[in-house]
């Protein structure tokens, strides 16, 4: 896995091939296809420790449980971002293939939405645990699908965002999310 | 010319459609929180502007940010606020968004390497302060020293520059007509940005502890190099009040007097022998201690002032012959002749107009011994507002002496407050 991250970051994602992998990892190529069928198999591994591992942090971070709502939304994606940032480069590939509709790693495809499902779902929990059940909106049942679209458009600005540090992105998340749960907040009085 | 207007027309639209958006406008999150109704008490801060809080209109948040070094000087042209107010202004902070502590963590991390809890032995998470552009944290170093760690708010500075980007083109009238001249916004953009360099306040901090050490008085915070980046800056921790709970404990006339004395001196002296000074005159910048003592926190805005600038205030105050001699107004002339700027019938009018009316009065050039002037009186601020203000309309304000003016205006703000008696022209004797 780490040595099919580093020649996605390197060499490209398309010129990446599975043989190229078992070298760079020194196994035989068969080895590589008894865990992954496909290199976009590797690709979705990742991100699906991308999303378990920003789960894992926000839900194992005890000063989280009482943070406001928008610091939570924040720490998660800070975490996914965080979790990304030494594969930048892969990512940008990776999210032109996302938008394939016939590729594995396309948004559409059936891992790709299992991937979505547990992260909506989380959302979904984490807006629970914020806004009292018995004032559900249309607007709040709408929230985590349209907080994974957010989180899309997040990543895609992360990937332009050519400041130090991402200076950018951390000022775009924070105020955008400051705006969209005053929002959610306002729809529910 | 059309197709500069065109660049810039097209560089504010630009702007508007983009950079004003979500993050790119530091007005725009003071807009923001003014019509989302967001929670003010996002930090919990220790409101160190009360009484100016609580006599502003809720709209005037909007005025918070560099639009209001601005607002200062168009509302003193234009007299549409009163005087209290105005007085007010210039003694508020300019303030950032709140951060909660997953982006204090972030920012800390991104900017020194390390998570804060890797770097102290102890860090506070939550604020207890406002700074500008940023807000403060308690920490405590490995060997056991307590500090206070100044985080700034992400991306502010292009927030700010694109602000004056829009303001530049919506004041081209006024830029035309004189008012407010190109020269002015370059100034208070160049301090504004510069204050967004915790480096280059490192800087000045060093440099006016070193010249201030003459003021037994006075305290000036240590830096901790080695915790600081543009963005992050750590300091030793100051004690003392703000001035709200410094009066709240009723202290005596004396303490008042000499705190008062004081405070003068610490301006004067910087003014007229360091040739540099702490320009930001926002209460929240000034702690004060049961001896008189004054511990300066905040040094993000400090102005140099060019030799000559410094010259020319040194040889107009205390002048002991008539303001109306030729000598006087060959003072006038020559400075702003020195300084590029055209001294225009009117302009000298109002500048002999506010020697006589203001100078003259509190500081006297041939004073009897221990005399004191008494700062409790409201009328020296209105005749301070109201020579400002015909020195604005007359178009004689000199670029350089922007901030040093409202620094002046926050030190007789403060005076008054404390209701002082000062022995002003002994103290500026001293210090020439």
């Amino acid at each position: 896995m780490t040595s099919a991250l580093s020649l996605f970051q390197t060499k490209g994602f398309d010129s990446t091939t599975t043989k190229a992998i078992a070298r760079k990892a020194g196994i035989a190529e068969g080895t590589v296809f008894n865990y992954f069928r496909t290199k976009e198999d590797i690709a979705l591994h990742f991100f699906e420790q991308e999303v378990d591992q920003a789960i894992a942090s926000v839900r194992e971070n005890p000063r989280l449980r009482k943070a406001p709502l928008e610091e939570k939304l924040f720490a998660l994606v800070q975490a996914q971002l965080e979790f990304l940032a030494p594969y930048e480069k892969f990512i940008g590939a990776a999210f032109i293939h996302a938008l394939k509709p016939a590729s594995p790693l396309g948004i559409f495809s059936h891992r790709a939405q299992e991937l979505r499902h547990r992260y909506v779902g989380f959302v979904q929990e984490l807006l629970d645990e914020s806004l009292p059940k018995n004032q559900h909106t249309p607007l709040s049942f709408l929230a985590p699908e349209v907080f994974w679209i957010y989180y899309l458009g997040a990543l895609l600005f992360w990937l332009h965002d050519s400041s130090p540090d991402k200076q950018h992105t951390l000022a775009f998340l924070d105020r955008s999310l400051s705006i969209g749960v005053s929002f959610l907040k306002q729809g529910k009085r | 010319m059309a197709s500069q207007k065109n660049t810039t027309t097209a560089r504010a639209l630009g702007m508007a459609s983009m950079g004003a958006g979500i993050a790119g406008s530091y007005a725009g999150y003071l807009l923001q929180r003014v019509f989302l109704g967001e929670a003010k008490g996002k930090i919990k801060l220790k409101s160190t502007h009360v009484r100016a809080a609580r006599r502003m209109a809720d709209e005037m948040q909007a005025l918070r940010g560099p639009a209001m070094k601005l607002g200062q000087m168009l509302s003193l042209q234009t007299g549409v606020l009163p005087d209290e107010v105005l007085a007010e202004l210039a003694t508020l902070q300019m303030e950032a968004p709140g951060m909660h502590p997953s982006l204090v963590r972030v920012q800390i991390k991104a900017s020194l390497g390390r998570e804060p809890e890797e770097i102290f032995k102890q860090f506070t998470s939550e604020p207890f302060a406002a700074a500008s552009l940023g807000q403060v944290h308690h920490a405590v170093t490995r060997e056991g020293q307590r500090v206070v760690v100044k985080i700034q708010y992400p991306d502010i500075r292009r927030a700010i520059e694109n602000d004056f980007i829009l303001f530049r083109t919506f004041s081209k009238p006024a830029q035309s007509s004189g008012h407010i001249p190109k020269s002015a916004i370059d100034e208070i953009e160049e301090q504004i940005i510069a204050e967004t360099d915790y480096l280059r306040e490192a800087d000045n901090i060093e440099f006016l502890a070193g010249r201030l050490a003459p003021l037994s008085f006075v305290k000036v915070p240590n830096v901790f190099r080695a915790y600081s980046s543009d963005k992050v800056l750590t300091m030793s921790l100051m004690t003392g009040r703000h001035l709200e709970d410094f009066l709240a404990q009723r202290p005596s006339q004396k303490l008042r007097n000499q705190l008062g004395a004081n405070l003068f001196e610490l301006f004067q002296l910087q003014v007229y022998k360091i040739e540099a000074l702490h320009a930001d005159p926002h209460w929240g910048n000034y702690l004060f201690n049961d001896d008189a003592g004054i511990s300066l926190v905040d040094f993000g805005c400090v102005k140099y002032l060019s030799p000559e600038a410094a010259a020319y205030l040194r040889s107009v105050c205390l002048y002991p012959g008539s303001t109306d001699s030729a000598d006087f107004r060959r003072l006038l002339e020559t400075y702003y002749k020195q300084a590029g700027e055209k001294l225009l019938p009117g302009a000298r009018r109002a500048l002999i107009d506010f020697a006589e009316t203001f100078y003259r009065k509190v500081y006297p050039p041939h004073p009897d011994r221990n005399q004191l002037f008494d700062f409790s009186d409201a009328a020296f601020l209105r005749d301070f507002l109201s020579a400002s203000k015909s020195l604005f309309r007359t178009k004689g304000v000199i670029t350089e002496f922007i901030f040093t003016a409202r620094a002046e205006m926050g030190l007789y703000q403060t005076l008054h407050r404390l209701k002082a008696h000062v022995p002003t022209s002994q103290i500026v004797k001293k210090c020439l």
